[in-house]
């Protein structure tokens, strides 16, 4: 069993102080601990971004990829072993502009990986522009008349894509957020987290003081997720146009579907990567068969 | 005789592709070198496809240049193909409808016998498959047992309509031709009461009766599909694009018995991502596509570079820019696949000219792969991945070899003190897959120190950089030398360059101007990258002359040669509109050069 402090690396952290995403750090440092799963059973693929730089500071494996990338690269970790955990991280514009394809897909598809998204409404890495979750009229230096477009909804695009685990934190919640994360962890499927992460330098609206006066629990409401209906209407509770009244934290919606990487395919959740040619640990790929008979066969066909 | 040539068209949607395949097929079976082209264009009914069928006793890489036979389902494609006719060929038609004159010509109500006989219209293509048989005096006593082979998921009733339609193919153009056709491979005599007894070798055994089974009849991209299979891939990505298509069709239908995963993903820049991902825990990995969806997989590729993932990319090579001819070919993508991605990492580059090749371009591939730990690109052109090769079976199962590795061994490691990226002299550090106990293997985008973490030193900024380019020397030396085809103790004053599918056409254009007296040799590069400077350079003399043969317009080998080795070539053959080189266009181009 590892604790906590088994989950932290030597890595020298650039986030700027007080920012909100040192909270899904350490929320999830804390839910990998208690979900009982050792560093190296864990990978952790990063995108680009301050959010994805969190790949370099859990103390897992990690591929930290590209911009918006880090669910294909995630669901091709997986394909290949399905024994790892796998965990995707992104900001919003990682997840939901440039790799927004990527994201819908895999709501479809349904892998078994927890994808984490830090949404902070704004782009913090690249200093300050608008985010595809920046509220209607948001102000920044190439937006000095406000943002022209309403928000994107992750949680009401997921749902609408027939994802099987959609759920909203905050870090400022921090007992919340690691109970929410140890639900994805063992969730079968895609769990989905969008994460409220004030970025305390570029972002003046969506402030810890302006969500914690919003959000509330959905946990402690009458509410069933395993009723989409009932989900979608608490999906739009944030508005894309007009007031804010109050923001629901916890899971929307949480169903069981058969994961991507055990669906009805050659292997079924085997580990390729295992049974495959490339040698893991000590043993030598010049030992592992070709599939020889395999070959002789098809070349059958041809004759 | 010793050659014969058809041509088989049709609009599309016509199975011209079963016609083709099935009568090369039995012809291989029946000793012969076959080889099959297809010219399709990008719509899925109508138009105009057609394949040519090149029949021979010696091996043949390249179309013949007039046809004796022409099998056209549509009359109205008759007239457009009179030039590509010798002046005796025979036509084979539908029986209504305006020809042109003075052709030889076989007028058969080919609709009316597939729906008499195939209950079905679509039978046109097992009626066309008999006569086409008929012509070339071939038993068709195999065909049952080949359509139950291609048909087999289709049912025996199925199976036995398009015996009966070929059956009255064949019986059709007997009667029309009696002992006439010019063109029979074999001598005997066609008519029904003889078949089978006077044919000569013109019989098609039943598979694996015949003496020739060691024959195959292949396209290039199911060769390079097989090609990866044997070299132990797992998983395979794309998304649909011409002429990549049927690599990771082929890889579908054998997923099963070969244990692949194969992923259509939502676009080519997820294709290339999730193979990276699944490089990166430990499969062998692969993915295909042409040259407008390598264009999105680029920021990959770089990224396979940084990240020193051993990776395979198939790129078709079809003409561009942007959507250009779908389904057409062209080598316009060379330098191009040389340069892509942004940043400097090392790539070896493979261009195979021939199914054979494709077989072992995939092995070859995994290998430089594997053991350099760094993208490969097999670049082809779609003349070479759809065209039908007759290959020698036993030569692709040879090929088979187990890739090395170098890979670190956990019991020598203190827990959790791998460092992925350690540096060495050959620029390859010992490999780990995510997964292993007390172990933890990180693979990082950005720059990174040896353990695999963010860095911004300058120092370690140069050890990388010179740590991942290293590895460019190693596989210079795993490269094979260009292929020199040369005559038998001649010295040659021309060499005639060229690379991929040009092989075939340059070699046999090379034959026909040494026997007029010109002293050319070819060089073949199936190893475009890292260029063979050093062998290439030792290849041409000073008096030699210098010229490449090449699909694009720019000359792009020739400016490789200039480049990497200040070889200068005096002119290129070329040709871009979309079709191969012909061997006589190749032929008059070389000796209007060299003359």
């Amino acid at each position: 069993m590892s604790e906590v402090k088994d989950w932290s690396t030597s890595a020298d952290v650039t986030w700027c102080p007080g920012c909100g995403n040192f909270g899904v750090l350490n929320a999830l440092k804390q839910a990998l601990a208690a979900a009982g799963l050792e560093p190296w059973q864990v990978v952790v693929v990063g995108g680009i971004g301050q959010s994805g730089k969190m790949a370099q500071y859990v103390g897992a494996n990690f591929l930290q990829g590209l911009h918006g990338r880090a669910l294909p690269h995630a669901i091709g970790v997986k394909l290949a072993n399905p024994e790892l955990k796998v965990i995707a991280v992104g900001g919003d514009g990682d997840m939901y502009s440039e790799g927004g394809n990527h994201l819908l897909h895999a709501f479809r598809r349904n892998p078994d990986i927890v994808c984490l998204v830090h949404n902070n409404g704004v782009y913090g890495l690249t200093k300050g522009q608008a985010a595809p979750t920046s509220g209607l009229g948001f102000t920044t230096k190439n937006r000095p008349m406000g943002v022209l477009a309403p928000a994107f909804n992750p949680l009401a695009a997921g749902l609408a894509m027939g994802g099987s685990f959609i759920a909203r934190g905050f870090a400022g919640d921090m007992k919340h957020l690691v109970r929410l994360i140890g639900e994805a962890l063992n969730h079968r499927g895609f769990g989905f987290i969008d994460i409220l992460q004030p970025c305390v330098t570029y972002n003046h609206v969506n402030t810890f003081a302006y969500y914690r006066e919003r959000v509330y629990d959905l946990g402690l409401e009458a509410h069933d997720p395993s009723d989409a209906d009932a989900a979608r209407a608490r999906a739009l509770e944030w508005p894309a146009e007009g007031e804010v009244k109050q923001i629901p934290i916890g899971i929307f919606y949480s169903s069981r579907r058969e994961a991507y990487e055990s669906c009805g395919r050659p292997g079924q959740g085997v580990n390729v990567a295992k049974a495959g040619t490339v040698p893991q640990s000590t043993r030598s790929a010049v030992q592992s068969p070709f599939p020889l008979d395999v070959v002789k066969r098809a070349l059958g066909e041809f004759e | 005789m010793n050659e014969l040539d058809l041509i088989v068209a049709g609009q599309a949607g016509q199975g011209l592709q079963v016609i083709s395949r099935t009568l090369a097929r039995m012809l291989v079976r029946a000793g012969y070198h076959v080889f099959v082209s297809q010219d399709v264009m990008s719509r899925i009914r109508g138009g105009h496809n057609f394949a040519r069928v090149r029949v021979s006793t010696a091996p043949v890489a390249a179309d013949g240049d007039k046809a004796q036979i022409l099998v056209a389902l549509d009359p109205a494609l008759v007239a457009r193909h009179v030039p590509d006719l010798t002046d005796d060929a025979v036509v084979v038609t539908e029986a209504t409808g305006d020809l042109p004159e003075n052709l030889n010509v076989v007028r058969l109500p080919l609709a009316e016998l597939a729906r008499e006989h195939g209950k079905d219209p679509v039978m046109v293509n097992a009626v066309a498959v008999g006569a086409s048989l008929a012509l070339v005096g071939l038993d068709p006593a195999g065909l049952e047992e080949m359509f139950r082979s291609q048909f087999a998921g289709k049912g025996e009733d199925v199976v036995k309509r398009n015996v009966a339609a070929a059956e009255a193919g064949f019986r059709a153009v007997v009667e029309d031709q009696k002992r006439c056709c010019p063109h029979r491979l074999g001598r005997g005599d066609l008519s029904s009461e003889n078949r089978g007894q006077s044919l000569g070798i013109a019989q098609s055994p039943a598979k694996g009766q015949s003496p020739f089974s060691d024959r195959v009849l292949v396209a290039g991209a199911e060769a390079l599909a097989l090609g990866a299979i044997a070299a132990g891939v797992r998983v395979v990505t794309g998304y649909p694009m011409s002429p990549a298509t049927p690599i990771v069709e082929y890889c579908f239908r054998h997923a099963q018995e070969a244990g692949l995963i194969v992923e259509q993903t939502e676009d080519e820049v997820s294709a290339a991502n999730l193979a990276v991902g699944a490089a990166f825990a430990g499969a062998r990995s692969m993915v295909c596509t042409a040259g407008g969806g390598f264009c999105l997989m680029n920021e990959a590729l770089s990224l396979a570079g940084m990240t020193e993932t051993p990776l395979v990319l198939c790129v078709g090579m079809r003409p561009g820019p942007a959507t250009g001819f779908a389904t057409r070919t062209e080598q316009a993508d060379l330098l191009f696949s040389i340069y892509a991605g942004h940043g400097e990492f090392p790539r070896a580059v493979l261009t195979p000219a021939d199914a054979g090749q494709a077989f072992q371009a995939a092995q070859d591939a995994f290998a430089i792969a594997e053991k350099y730990q760094t993208p490969v690109i097999i670049l082809f052109d779609q003349f070479m991945a759809d065209a039908l090769w007759t290959a020698e079976r036993s030569s692709l199962k040879s090929l088979v070899h187990s890739p090395e590795s170098k890979v670190a061994s956990p019991d020598d490691l203190k827990p959790y003190s791998y460092r992925r990226y350690e540096a060495t002299d050959s620029g390859v550090s010992p490999m780990l897959l995510p997964g292993t106990p007390e172990q933890l293997v990180y693979a990082d985008s950005d720059e990174h120190n040896e353990e695999g973490h963010i860095a911004e030193s300058a120092a370690i900024r140069l050890l990388m950089v010179n740590k991942r380019n290293a590895k460019l020397a190693g596989i210079r030396q795993e490269l094979e030398a260009p292929e020199v085809e040369v005559e038998a103790e001649v010295e040659p004053e021309t060499l005639v360059f060229c690379f991929g599918s040009s092989r075939g056409v340059v070699s046999e254009a090379l034959a026909r101007l040494r026997a007029k007296g010109f002293k050319a040799a070819m060089v073949h590069l199936r190893h475009v990258w890292p260029f063979p400077a050093e062998a290439v350079a030792g290849l041409v003399g000073k008096d030699n002359k210098v010229v490449t043969v090449e699909q694009n317009y720019s000359g792009q080998l020739a400016q490789l040669l200039s480049q990497e080795c200040g070889v200068r070539a005096t002119g290129t053959v070329r040709r871009y509109d979309g079709r191969q080189f012909t061997v006589a266009e190749v032929e008059a181009g070389l000796e209007e050069l060299i003359r």
